[in-house]
């Protein structure tokens, strides 16, 4: 299963609900994806950064990841979504 | 880090000697009026845990390296300067109320630095004493209220004309391991929910005032210190049977005491500063300067609800698609946002202290500030404009819940039919509550006077103009030789 790991930006004037749409995302993709949040040390497949608004300029380049998504709205969330499943995808293939 | 539970229960260790409406309160954590203030306090250690906000509320340590709450840690960037910023709005937005942890921040951040150049300049060992301090805070988790503004007696004297010597905070004995001080500390919003305080001067001093220029900390339940509780208006509706409605906003608030220190004792390793009168002026200038960026950030979180409430008023009153009541919510975004635009400015152009830490952009800080003086009371104004008269004379929660009158109050104050009687009054006696009640006091007079009223901001920014380098340029334009 792809591993992701998921970065909130903090969340000082969202402009939308970032927890609501990482929730989706995270049930739209269960089935293909395990989601956790950042822990020390560990390499993962993807890494997803929930920004609220594009003014949030972080990467984390301290979380070792393949690839990173950042995202800044509700349709870059599901664009990520299908990123991420295609991703899955390819992980099962080979 | 601590969790809210443990911050909770690590306050109800503490043994205040707190007095409020005449009487010892003995259990300030449940007291009804209190609780609030407690909880919008608490919410700093709570977001802090959340992985949604982690990134605003927590810090790398520069001591340990360890992650620890914001709140305790010195600035180590430009970055860690807007993130400040960036985390007081997003507490203003989730309390609506002052969550009071900004100012032990602000005075640690202050002291840190000032400590240093004092030691550089006296040969005194305050900034080891300090970081020994801050240590203890970043690991243990520690809430710091910051204490700078003194009661100041007769304006027109300094601390040592005074009539009353203890008008201003100073050191009455001094001892082998320690000194004694005597005097209080005005308008304090977190001490009651701090483990620490922070003590400052809280003006320049000049030779003669010696025993003035002290900084220093010390447990808030000491031995010698008694605390008065500040009255807010509208304050015992939260005493009352029906108190959900009629307070605007259940579970946040904001509080202020006066701190009396009554020969309190200071361990020689607790003291930051004792003395050094040239030094005062620099702890007070940082202190102000860092605090009034601070406000650039919750006094718009706090904006954010009210004019949310605002707009929740007009949806609800069927007034929404009014031009000029999208314009009015247009106007008083324009003011909250122009508030941050300050916050951030003034963070993104900080520099680095001789200490490490990041100080702001000075003169950028108290335009923030004086700002901040006017546009909430503009925002305000809107807000009561756009909520109506209703906002003001709506019945009690009582009469809503008696028999005899609901089905009146229900049927008179309906806006929009589909739309509860009961959410109406609520999202007006918020804006009540944020605009005249409990919470005004920190949206409104607290906008003006805290960090400093609006002439303090003047005499700094006048001081930073740099008019004779503006004066030079029209004379070059103007070729003026």
């Amino acid at each position: 299963m792809l591993t992701c790991c998921v970065k909130f930006c903090g969340g000082c004037n969202p402009r939308y609900d970032r927890g609501a749409a990482y929730a989706r995302l995270r049930e739209a993709l269960a089935d293909a994806v395990s989601f956790s949040l950042p822990e020390e040390g560990r390499a993962y497949d993807a890494l997803l950064i929930v920004r609220g608004c594009t003014g949030c300029p972080y990467l984390y380049e301290d979380i070792q990841a393949a690839r990173r998504f950042p995202v800044h709205s509700p349709e870059e969330v599901e664009q990520a979504a299908a990123f991420l499943r295609s991703l899955a995808a390819e992980q099962q293939d080979s | 880090m601590m969790t809210k539970d443990q911050y909770i229960d690590s306050l109800r260790k503490l043994n205040l000697n707190l007095w409020m409406f005449g009487k010892k309160v003995e259990n300030p954590v449940d007291d009804p009026v209190i609780r609030p203030s407690l909880n919008s306090f608490a919410a700093t250690y709570e977001l802090a845990e959340d992985p949604q906000y982690e990134d605003l509320m927590t810090a790398t340590s520069h001591i340990s390296g360890k992650k620890v709450n914001r709140f305790t840690h010195m600035h180590q960037s430009t970055d860690d300067l807007i993130k400040k910023v960036k985390m007081q709005r997003l507490l203003g937005q989730k309390t609506a109320a002052c969550f009071q942890r900004c100012v032990g921040m602000d005075a640690m951040n202050a002291v840190f630095s000032a400590t240093y150049e004092t030691d550089e300049a006296c040969g005194t060992k305050y900034h080891e004493n300090f970081v020994k301090f801050l240590t203890r805070v970043q690991e243990e988790d520690l809430a710091v209220d910051g204490a700078m503004t003194d009661v100041k007696g007769d304006r027109s004297k300094s601390p040592s004309q005074q009539a009353d010597p203890d008008l201003f905070l100073h050191v009455v004995e001094r001892t082998a391991d320690g000194v004694y001080v005597t005097g209080a500390k005005a308008h304090q919003t977190g001490f009651i929910n701090s483990h620490e305080v922070l003590v400052m001067p809280t003006i320049s001093m000049r030779e003669g005032d010696e025993d003035y220029a002290i900084s220093f900390a010390v447990p808030t339940d000491s031995d010698g210190i008694t605390l008065i509780y500040g009255r807010q208006s509208c304050d015992t509706r939260k005493t009352e049977e029906y108190n959900d409605i009629d307070v605007g906003n259940k579970v946040y608030g904001g509080h202020e005491v006066l701190v009396i220190f009554d020969r309190v004792f200071v361990p020689n390793d607790r003291i930051f500063l004792n003395g050094e009168v040239k030094f005062a002026g620099m702890i007070v200038e940082r202190f102000a300067g860092y605090h009034r960026q601070s406000y650039g950030g919750c006094k718009v979180g706090v904006g954010d609800v009210l004019i949310g409430a605002t707009a929740l008023a007009g949806d609800m009153a069927g007034s929404a698609k009014a031009s000029h009541v999208k314009d009015k919510l247009i106007e008083m975004t324009h003011l909250n946002e122009t508030l941050y635009c300050c916050g951030i400015a003034c963070s993104s152009q900080g520099s680095k202290t001789k200490a490490g830490n990041y100080l702001i952009d000075l003169l950028l800080a108290n335009v923030c500030k004086q700002n901040v003086t006017r546009f909430p009371y503009e925002i305000a104004r809107l807000a009561q404009d756009l909520a109506g008269g209703a906002m003001v004379t709506l019945p009690s929660e009582a009469d809503f819940r008696t028999p005899e009158l609901h089905d009146y109050i229900d049927k008179y104050f309906k806006g929009v039919a589909s739309v509860p009687t009961e959410d109406r009054m609520r999202v007006l006696r918020l804006i009540e509550n944020m605009t005249m009640g409990t919470a005004a006091v920190g949206y409104l007079p607290e906008s003006m006077h805290g960090a400093g009223s609006p002439q303090a901001q003047r005499i700094m920014i006048a001081r930073q103009s740099n008019l004779e380098m503006k004066k030079e340029l029209a004379k070059k334009i103007a070729r003026i030789d």
